[in-house]
């Protein structure tokens, strides 16, 4: 298998304080790896980094062969990395459709055909989104909104796609159908970073999982080891979830 | 009375249709690039002094900022010719033949005597991209600078805007002839040809606009930057090419409301920070967000200033000013009850 993204050494930080330090791991085409971890363990700075939002204290981040160290996030999305951030970044006074469009911004030169196909795709993809599409974003439902950011995602046409966190906040029902598109979309062979609290159903869907803890890596594998891991299981799969489950609850 | 009421109303609205353009402008940059411009009036004055020129058939200063502003470009973006030369080329290239291209029009349109409106067009092509170029000295190299330092900046380059004005064309006045000369008599009130085109452009200016953001994937890019830039930039919309973008619509409406506005009061270097200001008063009525309620707001200026003008012409700027307390005190009040 060849190696989509390449990342060596990766620091990032944030003045001073070090959110990252000194990260390598490597995806393969067609491979869909996943980070998880407590919140603030890095795992949204490294995908920020990545997207080209912060900037990179040291080592290499290469992409198809090409190193990516200077180019801003639309550069960045024109080489085919497309997120869908942990706060969904929207429009509120734009439609669904809006969003859908301004997704495929880089590609508006293709063609009327190519985007009305483009569109249908999502819809068939994500069937609720049709319903919705002359809603405005601000309006629509949390999980809803989550699909538009996916959805936005996808029209890039991602060569590798980053989730960072499509879970939060949603209900289990809606989350289910979210990951139920992501296994789609793998299936399809799409090459994929997901992050994730819920180390349960990243691994599911992942081939590799990395646990991040303050900026590192401290376990790394495949996904079904990383289920056995006995640290893993303590901190993510066993008490602790039910205890967050808890909290959330209440 | 009536006849003093309804010409102060003609006189109220012509003033309000013309700040409205100033308005638009301001509402423009500030969601685009949350920069609140003071120095968009100045593009008022260069929209005037322009078409002055061209009108008295001299070459426009203009042509030289515009000209110097491209070359300055070139200069500010040596640093990418050693990362990718092609690009850089690319760039410089166009930027000259801009250059040139704004040359030979100017050229072309004095040789050929153009009537004032076309006068007004060539105008237009020469100071709207001076917005842009502005953009890039100015909000480019600091996108994350907070609102204070923007306003600080615009203050700087309204200050500088005006000198290089008064360098170029010195403190005298100039007169430019209108669109149409002469009036109708509607009724008791004589109503200037003028005001009609002042009324036309206003509407096809805002009617363009909403055209412009409504039906275009550009427009709705730009408005897309406006709501989330992060959130743009992940759809991999240029978020410095939309700032740049309503930098140079905002001058276009800018020089367009001077154009208009020039043959009623004829034109100097120090007329756009007034009429700047003024747009400002009415554009704060809508938070400088929300475009209609800026259209209420102007035309409260504009009626209070033509009121004003008659029973208190001393006072008039006073008045109009005065109106900024009440507004942002009622603007306060409004902002609490949405917080809660």
């Amino acid at each position: 298998m060849t190696k989509l993204l390449e990342v060596a050494n990766l620091t990032v930080g944030y003045g001073e304080a070090i959110a990252i330090d000194d990260i390598s791991f490597s995806v393969a085409r067609g491979e869909f790896i996943t980070f998880i971890g407590p919140n603030g363990a890095g795992k949204t700075t490294l995908l920020n980094s990545l997207m080209g939002v912060l900037q990179q204290a040291s080592g290499t981040v290469t992409f198809a062969g090409e190193d990516l160290k200077t180019l801003k996030p639309e550069a960045r999305v024109a080489r085919g990395i497309v997120i869908v951030p942990e706060r969904r970044e929207l429009f509120p006074g734009l439609n669904v459709e809006d969003h859908l469009r301004l997704g495929a911004f880089l590609r508006r030169h293709e063609g009327r055909a190519k985007m009305t196909a483009a569109l249908d795709r999502i819809y068939t993809l994500l069937p609720k989104l049709k319903e919705r599409r002359k809603q405005l974003a601000g309006t629509l439902s949390g999980g809803e909104q989550q699909m538009v950011a996916v959805g936005r995602a996808l029209m890039a046409e991602p060569q590798l796609l980053m989730l960072d966190e499509p879970s939060t906040g949603l209900a289990p029902r809606i989350t289910e159908e979210i990951f139920e598109a992501i296994d789609r979309l793998k299936a399809a062979g799409m090459t994929g970073i997901l992050v994730e609290q819920n180390a349960n159903l990243a691994l599911s869907v992942a081939e590799r999982g990395f646990v991040l803890e303050v900026g590192n890596v401290v376990a790394f594998g495949e996904a079904g080891q990383l289920r056995q891991d006995p640290r893993v299981l303590a901190a993510y799969l066993g008490a602790g979830d039910r205890y967050r489950e808890a909290m959330t609850d209440t | 009375m009536t006849d003093t009421v309804l010409f102060l109303l003609v006189d109220g609205l012509t003033n309000g249709l013309v700040y409205a353009l100033l308005a638009l402008s301001l509402v423009l940059v500030f969601t685009v690039t949350r920069v609140v411009n003071i120095a968009q009036g100045e593009y008022v004055m260069l929209g005037a002094l322009t078409l002055a020129d061209l009108l008295q058939g001299r070459m426009p200063g203009t042509l030289y900022l515009l000209i110097g502003g491209l070359a300055l470009c070139a200069i500010l973006d040596v640093g990418r010719w050693r990362r990718d030369w092609r690009q850089a080329s690319l760039y410089t290239g166009g930027l000259i033949v801009a250059g040139i291209i704004a040359l030979a029009l100017t050229r072309g349109a004095l040789a050929l005597h153009l009537p004032v409106i076309g006068m007004m067009v060539v105008a237009l092509i020469l100071v709207a991209p001076l917005g842009a170029l502005i953009y890039r000295f100015t909000v480019h190299p600091i996108p994350n600078a907070t609102t204070i330092v923007f306003v600080i900046i615009s203050v700087g380059v309204s200050m500088s805007v005006q000198g290089l004005g008064l360098l170029i064309w010195g403190a005298n006045p100039y007169p430019v002839d209108p669109i149409a000369a002469g009036g109708v008599m509607m009724g008791p009130v004589f109503i200037r040809y003028q005001s009609f085109a002042i009324l036309v452009t206003a509407l096809l200016a805002m009617g363009g606009l909403y055209v412009f953001s409504e039906f275009t994937l550009v427009g709705k890019a730009l408005q897309a930057s406006a709501m989330n830039r992060l959130g743009a930039q992940f759809c991999g919309i240029p978020v410095n090419a939309t700032g740049a973008l309503a930098f140079l619509l905002a001058a276009a409406f800018s020089a367009v409301s001077g154009m208009l506005l020039a043959p009623l009061i004829t034109a100097n270097y120090e007329m756009g920070f007034m009429v700047g200001l003024k747009g400002f008063v009415g554009g704060a009525m809508g938070g400088l967000i929300d475009y209609p309620l800026s259209l209420v707001g102007v035309m409260i200026v504009g009626g209070l200033e033509s009121t004003s003008a008659y029973v208190a012409s001393a006072y008039r700027d006073v008045l109009v000013f005065s109106l900024l307390i009440p507004i942002l005190l009622w603007r306060n009040t409004r902002s609490r009850v949405e917080a809660r």
